[in-house]
């Protein structure tokens, strides 16, 4: 087995908040390989967030850190990077873009600064020209059109697809190795959805970069993904291949996520089925496996232990002590 | 945008009417104006005199008042027999022509008195202006990377002090204890009796600014506290703002995206307070050049309408109006610069 791009190792991630220490990601292990589409899906308040906040060092801090756990970039562990180090990271090796394009941009600046910046802290070496130049080609390969006046614009004069856009060029001028895109599109209309979604394969296709795809839209994961992470209450409670996954889900909460998506191969008029209850606050965390309270196959095992994540992680690996009985 | 500014400028003159005609006409019908001043004036000069010599009591003390003629003599110096309307549309007329009147009190041009004290209120005014940001904006940057640390709470203690105590409370404080007291400033004035005297530009300067020394304290101790928090309250709202995580997501170290984008960002509400303030700027308090003695134009208009000097009152008034309308617009000319976002129609 050849050593993956980015391999996560055991990783928990803490908030101190004023109702005491948030244990927002516990024991998050995963890799991803070189071209290869990872998406991570979950509710919202799952730690999706704080999964790629934690792998790029940008927790909100003092309150957020990670207390343990690596994350292997081609075997070197970010955690342990200097500050000065890790900027040499980010933006260069891991990209990022966010689920708000109205306010990632900053309001005040005009979209050439905002693109060329980039460059300048990674390429001081460019010249402005070859800075605009670059710039010009990015701005036309995420599919802008007249480049040379948009650049020339600020944020406010750009629809939120277009500022995606400009975020996505903004993430790829230093060609990163991976790009993280948390919520790209939940803030988009659907058509640009697609559109944005369609980009981002195409982008891919042509660079060759792994992708960490955040979503809690399942249907989303399905368009763009090759494997899937799913979790809950901030562990990994699935893992698989996407198809695998779609076919085969084995967590009982993976599927109830499933049958909260509309088919078009079944029947409309079928009432969408919804897990019940909430998700736990990360104060009062059930002992035992996180989704035990709301599972409907709920054994007192489950309440007393934390399952085990089970199998090979290129494959298919669980978090339930009951799955193979389930399975039939 | 121009088309909008050229609007803002026209409306300028309705404005500055409905502002001056509210004065003129209050200054008409409000008890103690120059006439009756006059007749008290008259009567308390007989009262004297008869109290004195104890001779001419024989027509008492009515007949020492104005007579009717005089009276009306008067009315008509100072345009009291018109209609309020009519003249106040030769003062305007006069307004326009920068002729704004003759004081009643030094009998001097109103003009050639603004013109003298304009400047003495401006220094003050721009001087506060400029030590107020040079600590504030420095003092709100460093509250709001270290919010919550020892210097941030100490700091705001100051702050919330100066917030706390009226300038012209601390003037007088400062007044007692570093005039009075201690002797090391002078009690009030502008410059010193010698000023003339002083060979160098240099020493008149030095001068100056010794005698600045306490009221421009008062000043900025009056100033920099709403200034420092809205610095502060600014910088933090931005440091959690999206496009800093932006800048740090593209590999910019924290303090660069702080100066480049959080620091920029926060100066926008800086700069529409300065506009606003460009009246009080450089009209001046007029407490504190009461309290130091400065012959500023607060002080000046302060007197004025104790002494029922109405030329002045509304020399004073055209000046303070027209600066904050153009205050005003300035402010608008600030925030469009410093902010793209703002589109003018
Ligand atoms: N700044 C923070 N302070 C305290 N808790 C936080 C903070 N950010 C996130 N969390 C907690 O971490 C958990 C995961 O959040 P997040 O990763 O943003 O969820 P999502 O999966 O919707 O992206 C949430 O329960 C949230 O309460
Ligand atoms: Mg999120």
């Amino acid at each position: 087995m050849t050593e993956a791009l980015l391999e996560v190792k055991h990783l928990a991630t803490e908030f101190i908040t004023e109702q005491g220490v948030a244990r927002a990601l516990d024991d998050i292990s995963f890799h991803i390989n070189a071209g290869e589409t990872l998406g991570i899906v979950g509710e919202s308040g799952c730690g999706k967030s704080v999964t790629s906040l934690s792998i790029m060092r940008l927790l909100p801090r003092p309150a957020g850190s990670i207390v343990s756990g690596e994350v292997l970039l081609q075997g070197q562990d970010l955690t342990r990077l200097a500050p000065e180090e890790m900027h040499h990271i980010r933006g260069n090796r891991i990209a990022m873009i966010f689920q708000e394009p109205m306010t990632a941009l900053n309001p005040v600046y005009r979209v050439e600064r905002q693109l060329g910046e980039t460059l300048v802290l990674h390429n001081p070496q460019m010249s402005k020209d070859e800075i605009r130049a670059a710039s010009i080609r990015m701005l036309k390969r995420v599919g802008i059109p007249a480049p040379e006046r948009r650049m020339q614009e600020y944020p406010h004069q750009l629809s939120g697809g277009m500022r995606q856009r400009v975020m996505i060029a903004i993430a790829l001028l230093c060609e990163p190795e991976i790009l993280i895109a948390d919520e790209p599109t939940t803030a988009l209309d659907v058509t640009i959805q697609a559109q944005i979604l369609q980009l981002l394969k195409d982008l891919q296709q042509e660079t060759g970069m792994a992708i960490i795809f955040i979503t809690h839209d399942l249907g989303v994961i399905a368009e763009v993904c090759d494997r899937v992470l799913v979790m809950y209450s901030g562990r990994i409670i699935e893992q698989a291949e996407i198809h695998t996954l779609f076919d085969t889900p084995l967590h009982p909460y993976t599927r109830g996520l499933m049958n909260a998506i509309p088919r078009l191969d079944k029947p409309a008029k079928q009432v969408l089925s919804t897990i019940p209850g909430m998700v736990p606050s990360l104060f009062d965390t059930p002992p035992g496996c996180r989704f035990q309270n709301r599972c409907e196959y709920a054994q007192p095992q489950c309440r007393a232990t934390t399952p085990p994540l089970e199998g090979d992680s290129d494959q298919h690996q669980v978090r339930c002590f009951r799955f193979r009985e389930l399975m039939h | 945008m121009t088309q909008y500014f050229i609007r803002r400028l026209l409306l300028i003159v309705p404005t500055f009417i409905g502002i001056t005609i509210l004065v003129f006409v209050i200054t008409r019908f409000v008890p103690g104006g120059p006439i009756e001043r006059m007749i008290a004036e008259v009567q308390q000069a007989a009262m004297q005199g008869g109290a004195g010599t104890m001779q001419s009591t024989t027509s008492g003390i009515g007949g020492a008042t104005l007579d009717e003629d005089q009276i009306r003599q008067l009315e008509q110096y100072y345009g009291f027999d018109k209609p309020v309307l009519v003249s106040y549309w030769d003062w305007l007329i006069k307004v326009v022509q920068f002729d704004l009147g003759v004081s009643t009190r030094y009998s001097e041009p109103v003009w050639d008195t603004i013109r003298e004290r304009l400047p003495v209120s401006a220094f003050y005014g721009i001087t506060t202006m400029l030590i107020t940001y040079f600590i504030s904006i420095p003092l709100g940057y460093l509250k709001a990377i270290r919010h919550n640390s020892h210097f941030d709470h100490a700091s705001s203690v100051v702050v919330f002090i100066g917030y706390a105590i009226p300038s012209y409370v601390v003037g007088i404080i400062l007044l007692v204890v570093f005039a009075s007291n201690l002797e090391w400033f002078p009690m009030g004035g502008f410059y010193g009796d010698d000023f003339d005297d002083l060979e160098s530009k240099w020493e008149q300067a030095a001068d100056v600014f010794y005698h600045a020394a306490l009221p421009l304290m008062a000043y900025v101790a009056g100033s920099f506290a709403v200034m420092t928090f809205m610095m502060k309250n600014a910088l933090m709202d931005n440091l959690a703002a999206d496009y800093v995580r932006t800048a740090i997501a593209k590999g910019m170290p924290f303090r660069e995206a702080i100066t480049r984008h959080a620091m920029r960002n926060s100066l926008i509400p800086i700069a529409t307070h300065f506009g606003n303030n460009i009246s009080v700027i450089i009209g001046g308090s007029f407490l504190i050049e009461k309290i130091f003695n400065i012959d500023g134009l607060g002080l000046l208009g302060y007197e004025s309408i104790v002494e029922r000097d109405y030329p002045i009152v509304m020399g004073v008034l055209v000046i303070s109006a027209i600066l904050q309308l153009v205050g005003n617009i300035l402010s608008d000319i600030c925030v469009a610069v410093v902010d793209p976002r703002v589109q003018f129609r």
